[in-house]
Order: structure tokens, then sequence, then C-alpha cells
């Protein structure tokens, strides 16, 4: 029951970090200068995102509730430990939802009105993905303390530090590298095209850079990340291979294949969470007191298994009709 | 500002806006798939104008319920870590079918509210009303977990945690069959009657008429028929409640005497200090009758508790006749729509009532969530754990109250003005083309 639980986890966070990922990226693209294709730009991101985005968004409140209905233990723990984080979170999650739907339903279409939604949505795409990254960061560092007893310890310490601003910085960059990636094929205009594909190659190379950061910053802090990482052999050769990727990524971009360009793109992030999960599993959190994992302090037998059959059969009609949605939209 | 009450109000007020939000999201689609279905079957191009007139609503409405729905979802950690401890596996049950009745409807929106000319007509139609259903579905499994903090059920509680866990149980707890049917009923009667209300509006302003009235058909069939019905709920909610949280009954009623032939008060206010009702009518043996069928049956009081176990009277008692008085207004007017209809004539009167109603709908509804909230304090899961036992033990949580305050009243005042903007650009459509 557990295994299945934590897979879905699994799947929901990398679907909400491929699909809710290019989400955010590509409200960070729109925050960056583009001239006299601003306008076709925002044209394109409203067609790929609007008929998708409130579906992205939904694998997020997936993982919440299976944490709280199965995991209460983790659940609570990360809500006390990472309050401030999370406020940070949803503010961002707000500002960015309804910056989105009211740029797109407002009845009356003005450059200013539109211009402030439009800065509204990149800041806070920008915002939240970042918090994003800081509260996965947080996870593992052993700084979490449910004894602690000054404010700072309790609740600043546990997301403090270089660490976490490097794991925050590296995820906004893969997420602008998949909305790049993802949008190159979204559109005819050839210099849109090109506009997106050199977007993925700085954020490609920012991508790289910041994941060295996050190595830097680790070592910097005393932190466990690089030990770990060179003791474990399968993270480093997933990790090799993700960074081995790049080379057939770009590849198939010059061959204009937008489906496998996909794929190959989310292959590494996939690579990139898959090394990630190896590091750490079966340990979902790492406090001071030592890890917590999983298996214990989960939920009783009766309510593991309820829950198994409502996703089971959820899946059952989500699936096919995630598919259909997706045909529909882009099958042009 | 405790940080306790800090907390409680926190909830209050996100609660409070996601409702609103909530249960617009739940019933438009459904107006939506009427007007879409009548445009389908009889080919009346006003139908498609209004389906589309609705279908921005929902699309605006939609979103704010969704950001603010998921805020909620980590509230209850954020805010209830203790509450959330012991409750999340017991009420897990309703909450996943809750989730997937969303993912469905998260999905069915984006290929309604995209999928024009893209699918066939009837298969777009069906996409429309699963928004409906899902969200309906949706509204019924979250009440049904509200359903168990007031009547706990499904578990044992032993030495301060849960033993023998039935979330099956749980779930279909005794309270929530009477809270589901009264909340679904809401609302469609407040938003059936605040549709209602805009399009009278237009229509008194001279603006296109036919297309106005059908709207208001179309929306008070649900509506009327919803607040005609209510009452009954109402009544049998007030039964449930006698029977499962007395001190919650008599806080409702202001009744702090136990004893038989107890009065139903209209109007007035408790004093808990001198238990007695200041002002308000009597009606002698009406409050035995409504609980029990019985004039002369015994109502306990608040007396039987100790003074720490009440919830806030006055507070919970003022809600509950707002409440009541709107719902038996909103009744009449349902029944009156019903004749009007039948005769093929609106007087303007009575458009002009629909007007001054559109708000009152909503009201209501945060009256009767009021009732039942702060009706079962001092208790988050009533009778077995304290709301102060369950708060966060984070400081400060007063600037966490104020930050969504100020987020959430932003959000009113921007929706708030989308939607007249809305109204207006439907208002100049039509200007020249009467
Ligand atoms: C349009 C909204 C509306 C209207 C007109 C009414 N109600 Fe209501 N009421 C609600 C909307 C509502 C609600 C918001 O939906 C509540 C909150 C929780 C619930 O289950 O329903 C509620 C709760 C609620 C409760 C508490 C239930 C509990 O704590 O479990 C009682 C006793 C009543 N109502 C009784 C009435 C009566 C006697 C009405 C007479 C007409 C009435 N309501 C009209
Ligand atoms: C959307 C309609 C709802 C509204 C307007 C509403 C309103 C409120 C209010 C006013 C309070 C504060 C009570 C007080 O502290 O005095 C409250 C508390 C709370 N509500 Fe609700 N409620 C709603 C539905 C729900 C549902 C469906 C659930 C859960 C499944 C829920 C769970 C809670 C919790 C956990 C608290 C905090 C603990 C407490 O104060 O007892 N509410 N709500
Ligand atoms: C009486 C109480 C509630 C009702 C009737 C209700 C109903 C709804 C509905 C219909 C939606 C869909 C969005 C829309 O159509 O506008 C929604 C959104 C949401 N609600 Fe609530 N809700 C209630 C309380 C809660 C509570 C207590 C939670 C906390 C767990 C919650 C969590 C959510 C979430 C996560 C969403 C976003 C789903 C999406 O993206 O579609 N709701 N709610």
């Amino acid at each position: 029951m557990i295994d299945i639980l934590v897979f879905f986890i699994g799947a929901s966070l990398l679907l909400y970090v491929l699909l809710g990922g290019s989400d955010y990226g590509a409200g960070i693209l729109e925050l960056l200068p583009a001239g006299p294709l601003r306008e076709k730009q925002k044209h394109v991101i409203n067609e790929a995102m609007g008929p998708v985005w409130e579906a992205n968004h939904m694998w997020l409140i997936l993982i919440v509730v299976i944490l709280f209905i199965a995991f209460p233990e983790i659940f609570t723990t990360l809500m006390v430990a990472l309050h401030l984080p999370m406020l940070a979170l949803l503010v961002g999650i707000v500002v960015r939802g309804t910056a989105f739907t009211f740029r797109h339903y407002d009845a009356i279409q003005e450059p200013r009105s539109q211009r402030v939604y439009t800065l509204l949505f990149g800041l806070s795409s920008l915002w939240t993905s970042f918090w994003l990254g800081i509260i996965v960061a947080s996870l593992n560092r052993g700084i979490i303390d449910p004894a602690a007893s000054t404010f700072w310890d309790a609740y600043i310490a546990p997301w403090w530090g270089l660490y976490p601003l490097a794991v925050g910085l590296f995820v906004a960059c893969i997420f602008v590298f998949l909305a790049s990636i993802y949008l190159i094929s979204e559109t005819d205009d050839t210099t849109l095209q090109r506009r997106f594909t050199r977007h993925a190659a700085a954020a490609n190379g920012m991508v790289i850079l910041s994941g060295g950061l996050v190595f830097a910053a680790s070592f910097l802090e005393g932190e466990s990340l690089p030990s770990v990482f060179f003791r474990t052999p399968a993270t480093l050769a997933v990790m090799a291979l993700a960074t081995l990727l790049f080379g057939v990524l770009w590849m198939f971009v010059r061959k204009r294949n937008p489906l496998f360009t996909r794929i190959v793109a989310g292959g590494q992030v996939t690579l990139i969470l898959l090394g990630w999960w190896l590091l750490y599993a079966p340990d979902a959190l790492v406090t001071a007191q030592g890890p917590l994992g999983f298996y214990e302090g989960a939920a009783p037998p009766a309510t593991l298994r309820q829950l198994v059959i409502a996703l089971l059969v959820g899946s059952l009609f989500i699936f096919p009709s995630l598919f259909f949605l997706l045909r529909v939209f882009k099958s042009r | 500002m405790d940080d306790l009450i800090a907390a409680r109000s926190t909830m209050a007020f996100s609660l409070g806006f996601h409702i609103i939000f909530a249960a617009i999201g739940m019933t438009m689609p459904l107006f939506m798939s009427a007007a879409h279905y009548l445009f389908l079957k009889k080919k009346d191009p006003a139908c498609l104008e209004l389906t589309k007139m609705w279908l921005k609503g929902v699309a605006i409405f939609f979103a704010v319920g969704a950001v603010s729905g998921t805020v909620l979802s980590f509230e209850l950690g954020l805010l209830w870590p203790g509450f959330m401890k012991h409750a999340g596996p017991i009420i897990g049950m309703p909450f996943s079918w809750e989730g997937t009745a969303f993912f469905l409807e998260a999905i069915a929106i984006g290929l309604f509210l995209y999928g024009w000319k893209r699918m066939h007509p009837w298969v777009h139609w069906a996409t429309g009303l699963v928004v409906g259903l899902s969200g309906f579905a949706s509204g019924i499994f979250v009440v049904a977990a509200n359903g168990w903090m007031n009547a706990p059920g499904g578990f044992d509680w032993i030495d301060g945690a849960a033993h023998n866990v039935d979330p099956v149980k749980a779930m279909f707890n005794r309270a929530w069959l009477h809270e589901t049917i009264h909340m679904q009923l809401a609302a469609l009667q407040a938003v059936g009657f605040a549709v209602a209300g805009i399009h009278a509006f237009l229509y008194l302003r001279g603006r296109a008429q036919s297309l106005n009235l059908k709207a208001i058909k179309i929306a008070l069939v649900f509506g009327a028929s919803a607040a005609i019905v209510q009452p009954f709920a109402g009544h049998f909610a007030g039964q449930r409640v006698a029977e499962l949280q007395p001190a919650k009954l008599a806080a409702l009623e202001g009744h702090f005497k136990t004893g038989p032939r107890a009065p139903l008060y209209i109007g007035g206010i408790p004093d808990p200090d001198t238990q007695t009702m200041k002002g308000g009518i009597p009606l002698p043996g009406m409050l035995s009758f409504i609980a029990f069928n019985d004039i002369n049956a015994e109502v306990t009081g608040l007396d039987k508790f100790p003074r720490e176990d009440w919830p806030h009277v006055v507070i919970v008692h003022l809600a509950f006749q707002i409440m009541v008085a709107i719902g038996s207004v909103m009744s009449l007017a349902g029944l009156l729509f019903f004749v009007f209809w039948k005769r093929h004539h609106f007087p303007r009167w009575y458009l002009r009532l629909l007007v001054v109603f559109i708000p009152l709908g909503m009201i209501a509804i945060e009256a009767g969530w009021i009732v039942t909230e702060v009706g079962r304090q001092p208790w988050i899961i009533y009778g077995i754990m304290r709301t102060r036992d369950a708060v966060t033990p984070v400081p400060g949580m007063v600037y966490h109250f104020y930050l969504f305050l100020v987020l959430y009243l932003v959000l009113w005042c921007v929706t708030g003005w989308l939607f007249h903007r809305q109204i207006q650009a439907v208002q100049n459509k039509f200007e020249d083309a009467p």
C-alpha cells in the first residue's frame, strides 16, 4: 500500500515539475524583454497554457492531499517548520493563477491593465518557483527541528542559507528550460521559434551553472550533499546521463523534431528528479532528530486502502480525460 | 489578537472567501449547461449568447476558487497541525474523492473553455456538464468532511489518539446528510438568485430584454426550486443539531434554561451574563416543536454545559436569525417566480425585488457557516479535541492573518472590478442593437 502511495507522490511530483514547471517557466520568460515580439509571445503562451493550467496545478494539490491523509506526521512537521516558505509559496500561487486568468478574461483589453497582469504573472512565476526550490532543499538538510526552542531555530534556520537559495535558482532555471523547449513547437512563427530556441540554449547553460552552484553552496555550508552524492553510484550515473543527453537534445532541436526534443528534455528532468530521489529514498524528510520515512508514522491500513482505491479509480477517469484534453489541443 | 484568535480568523476569512467562489463554481456551470442545451436543441442564438456570457464569469470565478482552495488545503496544516495529525487519516476518504472530482473538473473546464469548434457540439456540451457535476460532487465531499468535525465517528479515541479507524464510517458520519443537502441547495439558491438579479437589472435598463428574460428563467428554475425546498432542509438540519450538538442548538436559539415547552424567539439579542434574551418575540413551545416535533418536549439549555464549553452565543444567534430571515423571504420569492412564470408575465416590481436580492443568498451562506462553525466552538472535533489544542505552535499568526486579509481584499476588489467590466461590456454590446 505505502509503495503505491509513494509512487503516486513521486509521479505527481514529476508531472508537476514537467507540466506545472513549463507553466512557471513560461511566466518567467514573459519577464524578459521581447520588444516587438511581446504580443505574439503572449498570445502563444495563452494558447499553449490556457487549456491545461488548471489541470497542471492539480498535481500539487494531489501531493498535499496524499501527504495529509496517509503521512500526517510528515505533513504536519513540514507545515510547522516551513510555515514561512509555504506562506510565500501560497501568495505566489494566488497571484499567479489570478493574474493569468484575469489577463485572458478581462472584458476590456487595454494595454495598461494588460501590462500589469503580465508583470504580476511573470514576477509571481519567478517567485513561486524559487520558493518551491527552497522548500525542496529544506527537506533533507537535517535542520528541521520540532524540539527547537527559539524562533530562529524552529522557523527560519530550516530553510535559510546559501544552499536553499541555490536550489531555488536551479529550479527556476529548469522551469525556464522546460518552457522554452515546450514553446518552440507551439508556434509557426520562425522569429518566435528562434527566440525560444535561444532561450532554451541560455537556460540550458544556466541549468548546468546553477547545478554547479548547488554543489558549491552545499560544500561551503558543510552539508552532506557532495559526500553523499559521490558515494551513491546510481545517482552519479543518472546525473551523468542527464548531462550527456544535452547533446542528443540539441541534435533533435536542430533537426526540428518537436516530439523527440520534448521527450529528451522531459527525460533529463526526470533523471534529475530520480537522482535526487535515489540520494534520499526512502526518507521523506531528515530532521535534526533523524530521518522521517514514509514507512514510520503512516496512517492506519484501512485509510491507506481507501486512499489507494480512490487514487486508482480516480486514475481510471483522470488519465483518459487528460489524454483527451491533450489530444484535442495538441493535434493541430 | 492572540495566536489562536488570529488562526481562527484566518481560517474563517479564507473559508468565507472560498465558499463564495466555490458556490459559483459549482452551480454556474450547471446553468451554463442548461443554456447550452437549449441552444443545441432549439438553435436559439440567444441561448448561445448566454452560454458565452456565463462562461466568462465561470472562468474568472473558477480560477479564484481554485487558487483559494489550494490555499485552504495548505492552511489545514499551516494553521491546525494538531488537528490534521489525527484527523487527516480519518477524514481522508472524502478529501481523496474530492481531489479526484476536482481533477476531473479542472480537465473538463480546460476542454470546455477552449474547446469550441474542436469537438463535436454534444461532446463539447458534455464537458461543460462534467464541470458542473464534478464541482457539485466535490462540494458534497468537503462538506461531508466538515460533518465529521461536527459529528465525529468511525474511530475510537483512546488516550489522545485515534484507534480502529474506519474511513467509510467517518465519511458517512451522522451530520453529512443534512449538511450536504442544505449546502448544495444553498449554493443553487444563492447563485440562482444572484444571476437572475443581475439579468433583471439589465432588463430594467432596457437592454436585450428577451435575452435577459431567458436568463432569469433559466437561473431561477434552479434557484427558486432550491429556495422553496430550503426551509424544510433547514428544519431537518435543526433537528439533527438538536440531537447531535445540543449546546449548539441552545446557542442558536439563545436558549439558556433547560425546560419543556421551550419558546422560539424572533429577533432579540441573548445576554450570556444574565442568561436572558433581550427583546425578541417569544413563540411558546415552538422551539420544542421544531427540535423534536412536540411542543412539550424538553430542550436542553446552555445551563447544562460548563461555561467554558459554550460557543459565542451572540454571534451564533444573530447569524442564525439572519439566515432564517433570508431563507423565509427567498422561499416566498421563489414561489412567486413560479406563479409569474405560469402567467407569462413578470411585473416590474418583482424584477426590482430580484435586483435587491442579489447579495441575500450569499449573505445567508456566510451566516449559515458561521452558525455551523462558530457554533461548534470550543471544539475542533466536537467533544473530542479543543480548537486551542490543535492550533499551530508558530508565533506571530497575526501577521499571517493580515497578509491574507490584504491579499484577499485586493482580490475581492479586482474580481469585482473585472466583473463590473464584464457587465459593462455586455451593456455596450447591446447598446446599438436593442
Ligand atoms: C442560501 C443559504 C441558506 C439559507 C436560505 C438557509 N440556510 Fe441554513 N445553512 C446554510 C445556508 C442556508 C449553509 C451555509 O449551507 C449551512 C452551513 C453548514 C451547512 O451544512 O449548511 C447552514 C447551516 C444551518 C444549520 C446548522 C447545521 C449544522 O450545524 O450542522 C441549521 C440548523 C440551519 N442551517 C437551519 C436553517 C433554517 C431553519 C433555514 C430556514 C429557512 C435555513 N437554514 C436557511
Ligand atoms: C466553505 C464554507 C465554510 C465556511 C464559511 C466556514 C467558516 C468557518 C469559520 C467562521 C471558522 C472559525 C470558527 C471560529 O473559530 O470561531 C471556521 C473554522 C474551521 N473550519 Fe470551517 N467553514 C466552512 C467549511 C469548512 C469545511 C468544509 C471544513 C473541513 C473540512 C472546515 C474546517 C474548519 C476548520 C479545521 C476550522 C478551524 C478550527 C475551528 O475554528 O474550529 N470548514 N470555519
Ligand atoms: C463548503 C466548503 C467547500 C466547498 C463547497 C468547496 C467547493 C469547491 C469547488 C466547487 C471548487 C472548484 C473551483 C471552482 O469551481 O471555483 C473548489 C476548489 C478547491 N477547493 Fe474547495 N470547497 C470547500 C471547502 C474547501 C476546503 C475546506 C478545502 C480544503 C481542503 C478545499 C479545497 C479546494 C481546492 C484544493 C480547490 C482547487 C481545485 C481546483 O483547482 O479545481 N475546499 N472548492
